[in-house]
């Protein structure tokens, strides 16, 4: 493992109220979590007990309604739109249960998308993205598009998406949610061969038994709170 | 993201949405080709006054006329338009020629046509200028004295001469049938073969001496019989004058405001000929003549003869404001025709803003399209907006990404639009010129395309179609990625 000492991922008193109606729905409650560099995290919960909520708070795509996500020491909330931008652009790769692909792009496209907002020449994104659909076993799918491709091949192209840029933490929300047990398997085995080469993930899952065989330390949670961790190693 | 991956994303975009696009640009390409088109008349109408003002030198062009119009009673004190004043006019610095408006009416044989028109008499200098540009055959008499004459394209018609060319070397035999004072006074004398002696034979020479009713009732009788038979040998004994010369030339008839052709140009020797040989036939000069005390000094004395208008050829280099004002200052009225095509020019300005303004009204409409294309395209891609935002699109990027696309619209549409408005005028033009060769008009074009009007409807369409897109574009910005990106 390739953790260093202090975090590199925090949060602190997380909570992310909403209202549906009169009623305040508190998806997530004063939850404390610390990610070491290089770690792979698995969340574990039932569905509504909050772990996407704080896979969104922690990618920046959603804001707390109190509390914070410290990354590397900076507060998100500190950020102005455009720097929360950057580091969605720069800093962490997302992977979706549904794979989120763009469905008129290529495979190819797809992937080069990811480095539009990066600061990546436009000579390189091609290469770049080719390099590493090809490292993914997808050289011959680079021209197809999301539709005529398996969920397995969507979801590593999901994959190279987020990874194409090089990021510093992946979220990966229900990876293999909407895949077989082949395709959930190869995925789960290149998560962890991306962890291996030193990425930190935070990934996720109902799957409780591919979270133990891939995941450092498992947070599981219950009604929007941390009910308890375990280390996996 | 650069300018570039943003172009080829809403290119893409709009490819891909081609039923979609297309009918939004044809909303675009009606609104600006009716907008091209309808200012394009408007400028093209205007260039066509311009041109004709230019061409006929008319911008450099002044009229007098005396303060007092003709149809007013004479005050005391009003100066005349006379050949002293015009020696005053050609005086004033910016003046290059000056001219008076000097028509009589003469009787003209051309071979078996006899014509009464009006003719004038004009000194070469003032051919020489644009007014009397329009040449259509010949050329002008090639001096002052010379026998020759230059007439219009109207003299022809009247005439029942079929060709400009076709007049050339023709012989017209001019005449002018003046009254003079002496066919006036030799009337008194002898009336219809009696001499004024058989009436005196009628008088009782007695009764003049001794009844005094009689002697002032004869008086009376003979004095008015002397009155009757001046004014009936003035009007009725006219003296014919008759002068034989060549057409030399053809001049366009087309009249242009306040600038008169009339139909026989003749040279200034020439002409004063018969100008200066007596007084015409009409009542109010020989009442002018009387009025004036001048009835037996000799009428057409150059001296007394008074003008109704003259015409004054300005230098262009110079501004025509302070030539007006000196003129003015001396008591006479002006019109000036570059003051006038001012005007005419913001009335252009005004006819342009109404033409375009039915332009923008389908642009607003068309624009109506966009908002909806947009807002459309922006429902069907909710999920590709949170995937860009999840890869770090910024709110800016998305905004421009949307507004690029409905610019793209607005340039696509204005670019066609301005070439089926090009299309539209051409079309309108082939038929009308068609129309105008049927009835004789001389061709004019009815339309103009300049680059600030190619630019302007550009500018416009895209301009509109951004505006119209900046909504969609708002809310497009402001999706909520965690929303677009939700599994359901």
């Amino acid at each position: 493992m390739n953790m260093t000492d202090g975090p590199w991922l925090r949060t602190e008193h997380l909570c992310r109220f909403y209202r549906r109606g009169p009623q305040e729905v508190r998806a997530l409650n004063m939850v404390d979590l610390e990610v070491g560099r290089g770690e792979f995290i698995g969340i574990v919960g039932s569905s509504g007990s909050g772990k996407s909520t704080l896979l969104n708070l922690c990618a920046g795509l959603d804001t707390p309604t109190s509390g914070s996500v410290l990354f590397n020491g900076t507060p998100l909330r500190s950020m102005t739109r455009k720097e929360l931008a950057r580091y969605r652009a720069k800093k962490i790769g997302m992977i979706f249960q549904s794979f989120n692909l763009i469905s008129h792009y290529t495979a190819l496209q797809n992937v080069e998308a990811a480095l539009l907002f990066n600061d990546t020449p436009r000579a390189r994104r091609r290469d770049l993205a080719a390099g590493c659909l090809s490292q993914l076993g997808l050289a011959e799918r680079m021209s197809h598009r999301p539709a005529d491709l398996s969920g397995g091949e969507q979801q590593r192209v999901a994959v190279a998406r987020a990874v194409v840029k090089q990021p510093e933490i992946l979220f990966a929300d229900e990876p293999t949610g909407n895949l077989d047990e082949d395709n959930a398997r190869q995925i789960a085995d290149l998560l962890k061969s991306l962890n291996r080469a030193g990425l930190t993930i935070i990934m996720v899952t109902h799957n409780l038994e591919m979270a133990r065989e891939c995941a450092h330390r498992i947070i599981r949670m219950q009604y929007g709170s941390v009910a308890g961790e375990t280390g996996t190693a | 993201m650069t300018a570039r991956d943003i172009g080829a994303i809403a290119a893409g975009n709009l490819r891909r949405m081609k039923l979609r696009t297309t009918l939004t640009v044809a909303g675009i390409v009606i609104a600006i080709a009716a907008f091209t088109s309808m200012v394009s008349f408007g400028t093209g109408t205007q260039e066509n006054v311009e041109r004709q003002f230019n061409d006929l030198g008319l911008l450099s062009t002044m009229e007098v006329y005396p303060r007092q119009r003709s149809n007013e009673p004479e005050q005391e004190g009003m100066p005349k338009l006379d050949a002293a004043a015009l020696d005053q006019f050609a005086k004033i610095p910016g003046v290059l020629i000056v001219y008076p408006y000097d028509p009589f009416t003469v009787g003209v044989r051309c071979g078996d046509s006899v014509i009464e028109t009006r003719a004038q008499s004009l000194a070469l200098t003032m051919l020489t200028t644009k007014l009397f540009s329009r040449i259509r055959a010949g050329v002008i008499f090639p001096s002052d004295t010379s026998k020759e004459a230059v007439v219009s394209t109207d003299f022809l018609k009247k005439a029942g001469i079929s060709t400009p060319d076709s007049a050339l070397g023709r012989r017209l035999i001019v005449s002018v049938r003046v009254s003079t004072i002496d066919s006036a006074l030799s009337r008194v004398v002898t009336d219809r073969g009696r001499p004024i002696w058989d009436r005196f034979r009628k008088i009782r020479i007695d009764s003049l001496l001794h009844s005094r009713p009689y002697l002032l009732k004869t008086l009376r009788v003979e004095a008015n019989e002397a009155v009757r038979r001046l004014v009936d040998g003035y009007f009725n004994a006219r003296k014919t004058i008759t002068d034989t010369l060549v057409i030399c030339g053809v001049i366009e008839a087309e009249r242009m405001g306040r600038v008169r052709v009339e139909q026989i140009l003749l040279p200034l020797a020439t002409g004063q000929r018969f100008t200066t040989s007596g007084m015409s036939s009409n009542p109010t000069d020989l009442f002018a003549a009387m009025s004036s005390g001048t009835l037996f000094g000799g009428g057409g004395d150059r001296q007394e003869k008074y003008f109704t208008q003259a015409t004054l050829q300005l230098d262009p280099r110079i501004p025509w404001a302070p030539i007006k004002d000196s003129i003015e200052a001396r008591g006479y009225r002006t019109f000036s025709f570059a003051q006038e095509f001012t005007q005419i020019q913001k009335a252009f300005i005004y006819l342009d803003m109404a033409l375009g303004a039915v332009g923008l009204l389908a642009l607003l409409t068309a624009s109506l399209g966009i908002v909806n294309t947009m807002a459309m395209s922006l429902l069907e891609r909710r999920r590709e907006i949170g995937i860009f935002k999840s890869l770090g699109a910024d709110e800016g990027e998305i905004r421009i990404l949307f507004l690029v696309e409905s610019g793209m619209v607005g340039l696509i549409g204005s670019a066609a639009g301005v070439l089926s408005g090009w299309i539209i005028t051409r079309i309108v033009t082939v038929i009308a010129h068609v129309y105008m060769r049927r009835e004789g008009i001389p061709e004019v074009q009815l339309f103009s395309l300049p680059l600030w009007l190619i630019a302007l409807a550009l500018l416009i369409g895209t301009g509109v179609a951004v505006l119209a897109g900046s909504y969609p574009a708002a809310r497009a910005a402001r999706v909520d990625p965690v929303e677009a990106l939700r599994n359901d």
